[in-house]
């Protein structure tokens, strides 16, 4: 759940990169590392095996500046995707602010594509909040992968964008749709604390 | 940045008496989430942001240990390293449950903020006042400074 200071006009959200095993969500957050600048991130932890998969998680806070007047601040998250981790998944995503859910575009993948949005409706259903309310962006990962092995943008809104939430195409490895995808849910986590006040 | 802050005023007094105490070096109050609603001795925002998320993530990750082992909970844990320690536990609070994260230097000791911390947990339960009823906070036209912020953020 967002933090709002009215004293010092200070706002903190909570932004979870979730997904199956292997789709880009630390490969997002590594890249908005790397290109923002140094005064406006902190320091990127990373609690990973010693093959660099996340084991609890990535952490990525960032300063977004001032907006409407209050200093606001992104705390980015991603959950390890392999189904294995399913109870340290639901740690972080307690009082997520807003979702993005990484795909991975390889026709392959499909499966554990639905099977990750699946797991992502039971646990944020478990905590008492419906998928159809958070803040949810789709990101459509390896779009940059022979078309003859992915599939295409209305392909996989039509498998997975039951929300009709905003989706997009990205190559998260060359920072293709990074920005957009961090801009797009942004935008919607403070849209709604702009609709309904921080409980 | 003041060494002492908080989100939410009436933890300032309480805190500031628990570091003098305790000479805790650095301490941080928060939500079970890791939003930070106090903090004592930490420099930059975002290194609180981390710290926080870390603290949080111990918590949540032996809270689900205890609930697998039929325990009601592990009260507080504390790591003693060379120079520093730190204690990290979980209180409730009447705006509900909050975690405080302290780290101690070799002029302190886990006993002393122990001691303290149960101070500080009372005098947070003291003058902790009703939730206030929720405002509304952005401008419905908020979109502009966002799309400008983004853009520095991204050059």
């Amino acid at each position: 759940m967002s933090l709002v200071n009215f004293t010092t006009r200070e706002i903190t959200c909570k932004i979870v990169y979730y997904g199956p095993g292997r789709s880009g969500k630390t490969t997002n957050l590594q890249y908005v590392y790397g290109r923002v600048p140094d005064d406006r991130r902190g320091r990127m932890v990373s609690l990973a095996t010693h093959t660099d998969r996340t084991l609890f998680f990535d952490f990525l806070p960032i300063d977004l500046g001032t907006i409407s007047g209050f200093k606001t601040r992104f705390q980015l998250y991603t959950v390890p995707g392999q189904v294995y981790y399913n109870a340290t998944r639901k740690l972080v995503l307690q009082g997520a602010d807003g979702v993005v859910f990484v795909g991975d575009s390889q026709a392959r993948q499909l499966d554990e594509n639905i099977a990750s949005l699946q797991n992502l409706q039971a646990n944020l259903l478990e905590q008492g909040i419906d998928v159809r309310t958070v803040p949810l962006v789709l990101q459509y990962n390896k779009q940059d992968l022979p078309r003859d092995l992915i599939l295409t943008m209305e392909e996989l809104d039509e498998q997975l964008n039951f929300r009709d939430a905003p989706s997009v195409p990205a190559a998260a490895v060359s920072g293709e749709g990074v920005f957009e995808t961090l801009k797009a849910i942004s935008a919607g986590v403070l849209r709604k604390l702009s609709e309904e006040p921080p409980r | 940045m003041k060494p002492t802050r908080a989100v939410e005023p009436w933890i300032l007094a309480p805190l500031e008496r628990f570091v003098t105490e305790s000479a805790a070096r650095l301490t941080l109050v928060m939500t079970p989430s890791g939003q930070v609603l106090a903090q004592h001795g930490f420099t930059r925002a975002v290194d609180v942001m981390s710290a926080a998320a870390l603290g949080a993530g111990i918590v949540a990750s032996t809270g689900e240990i205890a609930t697998m082992l039929k325990e009601p909970g592990f009260q507080a844990l504390n790591h003693q390293g060379r120079r520093h320690g730190i204690f990290l536990a979980g209180f409730e609070s009447p705006r509900g449950r909050l975690l405080a994260l302290v780290v101690y230097g070799t002029d302190s000791s886990v006993g002393l903020v122990q001691l303290f911390f149960e101070e500080l947990i009372a005098e947070i339960g003291e003058v902790t006042p009703v939730m206030p009823a929720p405002k509304a906070v952005l401008a419905a036209d908020f979109e502009a400074d966002l799309n400008q912020s983004l853009a520095t953020l991204f050059q």
